[in-house]
């Protein structure tokens, strides 16, 4: 799955450590999940999307979705 | 960069308080245990509670351990769970594969005693080794 959280998190100017205290999970987490080496699970993706104020699929995509429509 | 959520933080000091506390215990528990059969002529029903009381404080770090497991957040929580599938899997498939070594090969007896040290060990050093991976 791709997500464009580091992209979203630096137009608000949030460090990862303020993204990790706004979705209360660990730094390391936001981390793992910008980098794409962990998909969060549905109730996180949606408290992500929240704290965005986006809807879930402007922020995660399915890879093949994603490179579709590249 | 160090974890800087406060929730997280303050779950990883209880966790290493409630471990320092139970390690203490156990320790008292082991010497007091030792200390209580000297000489080998102690009765049986001391020995039995003698041997039996380290578990007390050993109960206490899996308490520790499953209120840590949960405070902590998803990702963590997927950490600590694969490493200990891969100490499961080691110490299990090791000691399987030792045993039949000491049956059939003569290899020298090992207590048992050691199983329990050694998931705990390998647990730690495979989620030490996961989270490099995630960094």
């Amino acid at each position: 799955m791709r997500n464009r959280l580091k992209v979203l998190r630096a137009e608000r100017n949030w460090s990862q450590a303020d993204l990790a205290d706004k979705l209360d999970v660990s730094r390391q987490s936001v981390n793992a999940i910008e980098t794409g080496k962990y998909d969060p699970s549905l109730p996180l993706a949606f408290k992500i999307a929240q704290v965005f104020g986006l809807p879930i699929e402007q922020i995660f995509s399915a890879d093949e979705v994603a490179q579709a429509a590249e | 960069m160090a974890e800087t959520n406060p929730r997280i933080i303050s779950n990883g000091r209880r966790y290493m308080g409630n471990m320092a506390v139970a390690s203490v215990l156990y320790t008292a528990a082991v010497f007091g245990g030792a200390f209580a059969i000297r000489g080998g002529e102690a009765p049986q029903w001391l020995a039995i509670t003698a041997a039996l009381l380290p578990l007390l404080p050993a109960l206490l770090m899996l308490r520790a351990y499953a209120i840590f497991l949960k405070g902590i957040d998803e990702f963590q929580r997927r950490i600590q769970t694969d490493a200990m599938l891969v100490s499961a899997a080691v110490v299990g498939f090791g000691s399987f594969a030792y045993g039949f070594l000491e049956e059939w090969a003569d290899f020298p007896h090992l207590p048992l005693i050691w199983v329990f040290p050694a998931l705990i060990g390998i647990w730690g050093l495979a989620a030490c080794i996961l989270r490099l991976r995630y960094k």
